[in-house]
């Protein structure tokens, strides 16, 4: 008890200087989730009203395949891109393995199924009367989709937060197309599982109590929209 | 009078059922139509296919001598001329303005132009001085007068109504019925949906009787 106790102690104290490792950790996090954030928003969120809104016997299937795509594994994901950049891989020529933008697009693939799985419920969720009346006042199929979108906000925000969570905690992609490489692509889950196999609990533990705000904050907020 | 409307075999299903199957019927412009019949007659339908918002599984509509293609950019022009007021008007978040502006806006219409439309608009509902109130903190009749006032900024040449009167306040009732009479004379046709038993005496116009989705009497206007 007394490890768990110090260590914690420890950890607080390393939050509380600004221990440039932690702080380096939690901007990679925060910058690459925010990053791969706004491309699965740009993916996601037309991807589910496309879905929510048409009729088409296909519906079904996509429907399923976004499921599926929600719980894909990290560790499949970040497989199927290390192979698109690798060296040998047909995108390698670019370099991006190992960087931030490799666990950007890792963690687009990721977000993506959830922000549409999310926008297509608030699709599925909103007034049947919306767009009707966005189109009988004259609006075009753009413009009513953005109607749509405007009236289903709180849904569609709660779509992007679940996004940004699902990549801020996530470790696998982070991992194996980031490297961990110390001060460049070293995330707190990284950060966290090297330090505890190195035996530095106490670092471990204070990107953990980070990570963990960053999540209580993320739900929070997607709590608070989610009741609107 | 101008033939405005015509539809030939019109049909509409939904799986195996028929919600509206019409041989023939023309609506004329400039005329008040009452569209009656009960419950599941198909009025609301075929205000939908009327509106060009559904588009019917079979048949073919002529609007002003054009056949509407559904899959063309010609339905979209169409709708425009056309507005479909429901039964339980939604009115988007934000203000009246917004709402009553939203129709304008799709046309290109902004600035001080929309903004005289609007008060216009809502001056004929007796709404005056509501554009900046929050159009979700409405009562249900001040609902349906800004809803009313939306679908009168696009003068539409065709109103489509689905029982404007009901669930209305008895003072809103009569303010609304004014001003649907009106319409006509100002070269709107309105096709309304009622349940009044005799609504031709009072309007003095048109009646479509809708059972089963077939139209089983097409009365013409008393006076032309």
């Amino acid at each position: 008890m007394d490890f768990l106790i110090s260590s914690f102690t420890e950890a607080l104290r390393l939050i509380g200087s600004f221990s440039p490792d932690v702080v380096d950790a939690v901007r990679t996090s925060l910058s690459v989730a925010a990053g791969a954030t706004v491309f699965a928003a740009l993916f996601g969120i037309p991807v589910g009203l496309a879905v929510g809104l048409t009729n088409s016997r296909l519906k079904g299937f996509a429907v399923t395949a976004l499921n599926t795509l929600m719980a894909a594994p990290t560790v499949v994901v970040g497989l199927l891109v290390y192979g698109f950049l690798s060296r040998q891989g047909p995108l390698g020529a670019l370099g991006l393995l190992f960087t931030p933008t490799a666990i950007v697009i890792g963690g687009t693939l990721l977000a993506s199924p959830i922000v549409a799985n999310y926008t297509l419920a608030s699709v599925r969720g909103a007034d049947p009367r919306i767009l009707p009346t966005a189109l009988t006042l004259g609006a075009g199929p753009v413009r009513a989709a953005a109607t749509l979108v405007g009236e289903i906000r709180f849904g569609v925000f709660a779509a992007v937060i679940a996004g940004f969570g699902r990549v801020v905690a996530e470790v696998g992609v982070a991992m194996m197309l980031g490297g961990n490489i110390r001060g460049y692509t070293r995330t707190m889950t990284t950060a966290i599982a090297l330090e505890t196999s190195k035996g530095e609990f106490s670092f471990g533990m204070a990107l953990g109590i980070v990570l963990m705000t960053v999540a209580l904050v993320v739900n929070l907020f997607l709590g608070l929209l989610q009741r609107r | 009078m101008t033939e405005l409307y015509r539809l030939r075999s019109v049909t509409k299903r939904y799986g195996s059922n028929v919600a509206v199957a019409i041989d023939a019927l023309t609506i004329d412009s400039g005329r008040l139509y009452t569209l009656t019949g009960a419950n599941g007659a198909g009025k609301s339908t075929l205000l939908g296919i009327l509106a060009f918002l559904t588009p019917p599984t079979t048949g073919e509509i002529f609007y002003a001598g054009e056949r509407i293609d559904w899959k063309s950019d010609i339905v979209r022009n169409r709708r425009r001329k056309v507005t479909l007021l429901h039964q339980s008007p939604y009115l988007f978040v934000g203000t009246v303005f917004r709402n009553v502006a939203y129709g304008l806006k799709a046309r290109g219409i902004a600035g001080d132009a929309a903004l005289r439309a609007v008060d216009r608009a809502l001056e004929t509902v007796a709404l005056g001085g509501f554009r900046d109130r929050d159009a979700r903190e409405l009562s249900g009749g001040e609902a349906q007068r800004v809803a009313m006032a939306r679908a009168l900024a696009l003068a539409p040449e065709v109103l489509l109504l689905d029982e404007p009167l009901a669930n209305i306040d008895r003072e809103t009732a009569g303010l609304l019925e004014a001003v649907i009479a009106s319409l006509p004379s100002r070269g709107t046709t309105v096709v309304m949906t009622t349940h009044d038993p005799d609504p031709p005496a009072r309007w003095n116009g048109g009646s479509i009787v809708l059972s089963g989705g077939k139209v089983v009497s097409p009365r013409v206007p008393l006076s032309a």
